[in-house]
């Protein structure tokens, strides 16, 4: 069984957030909310690195084993998912989460968030595939028409990569084989000579 | 003539109250219907369609992963 992940080439990423817009713009996420954003380490200094994150969909989500109200569930593709009519927006997953992915829409009196948001891998909920209740909660349903997330179909560079975990590591170990890592990526020396490493 | 303007105060309220509650008591009644009537709910996926896996490998999954390739 393909088990779906996100796999981010920090040697091809150019900070364009294209990603982040367009998973904006498919998904039409609320304001204040990002459910993708571009991380740059080291900005402005030699090795800046950028790295697109988003809900990593982990084996075994954090957020899930926080919540109080069982609202996440895995698929069988390894999409972790959650019920928004469940989730009474306590923000537990938002602190058990590593990488920042739960994002809540309101800032209200009494600690009120709304209902959580995150990226859905633009597989929708568990609302009926592709209508306009999933649509409105969650937003679209790519997978289930046999596409991939907008974000990674989006990036220029092909930094971003998503689907089959077995084949984007083949094709990221391809790449690296051919160009090299970090500090011995093709273009490095003549970018930065011996003075950085990575 | 005191009395009595207390007393057409106290009726004027009472008219306004009872044309209050009225209106509200209709307003409630008309909108949760009116809401249903608009827009049925479509019927949630069941625990196994939930979780069911959805990924296809596609001629568009498969384009995707050649462009990765590059």
């Amino acid at each position: 069984m393909a088990r779906m992940k996100f796999l981010c080439d920090s040697d091809r990423c150019i900070e364009c957030n294209a990603c982040v817009t367009a998973c904006k713009n498919e998904n039409e996420v609320p304001w204040g909310i990002n459910r993708r954003r571009v991380v740059t380490i080291n900005d402005g200094k030699a090795g800046e690195r950028s790295i697109s994150m988003a809900c990593m969909h982990c084996t075994d989500a954090p957020c899930a084993a926080v919540c109080p109200v069982s609202c996440f569930y895995t698929t069988a593709d390894a999409i972790v998912l959650h019920d928004k009519d469940l989730c009474i927006g306590c923000g537990y997953c938002f602190y058990a989460c590593p990488f920042g992915a739960p994002q809540y829409p309101k800032v209200g009196n009494f600690g009120g968030r709304g209902k959580m948001d995150k990226c859905t891998y633009c597989a929708g909920g568990p609302q009926q595939d592709n209508t306009a209740a999933e649509y409105a909660q969650y937003g679209a349903n790519r997978i289930a028409e046999g596409k991939l997330p907008l974000c990674a179909e989006m990036c220029s560079t092909r930094s971003l990569m998503a689907g089959d975990g077995d084949i984007i590591a083949s094709i990221y170990k391809e790449r690296v084989q051919k160009r090299g890592y970090g500090s011995g990526a093709w273009g490095w020396r003549t970018a930065y000579r011996e003075t950085v490493d990575v | 003539m005191h009395d009595g303007n207390e007393n057409k105060v106290a009726e004027r309220r009472g008219f306004l109250k009872t044309l209050g509650l009225a209106g509200g008591a209709a307003a409630a009644a008309a909108a949760p219907a009116a809401a249903q009537a608009q827009a049925p709910r479509p019927r949630k996926e069941t625990e196994v369609e939930k979780v069911a896996a959805r990924y296809r490998e596609t001629d568009h999954v498969k384009a995707f992963y050649r462009t990765n390739r590059y």
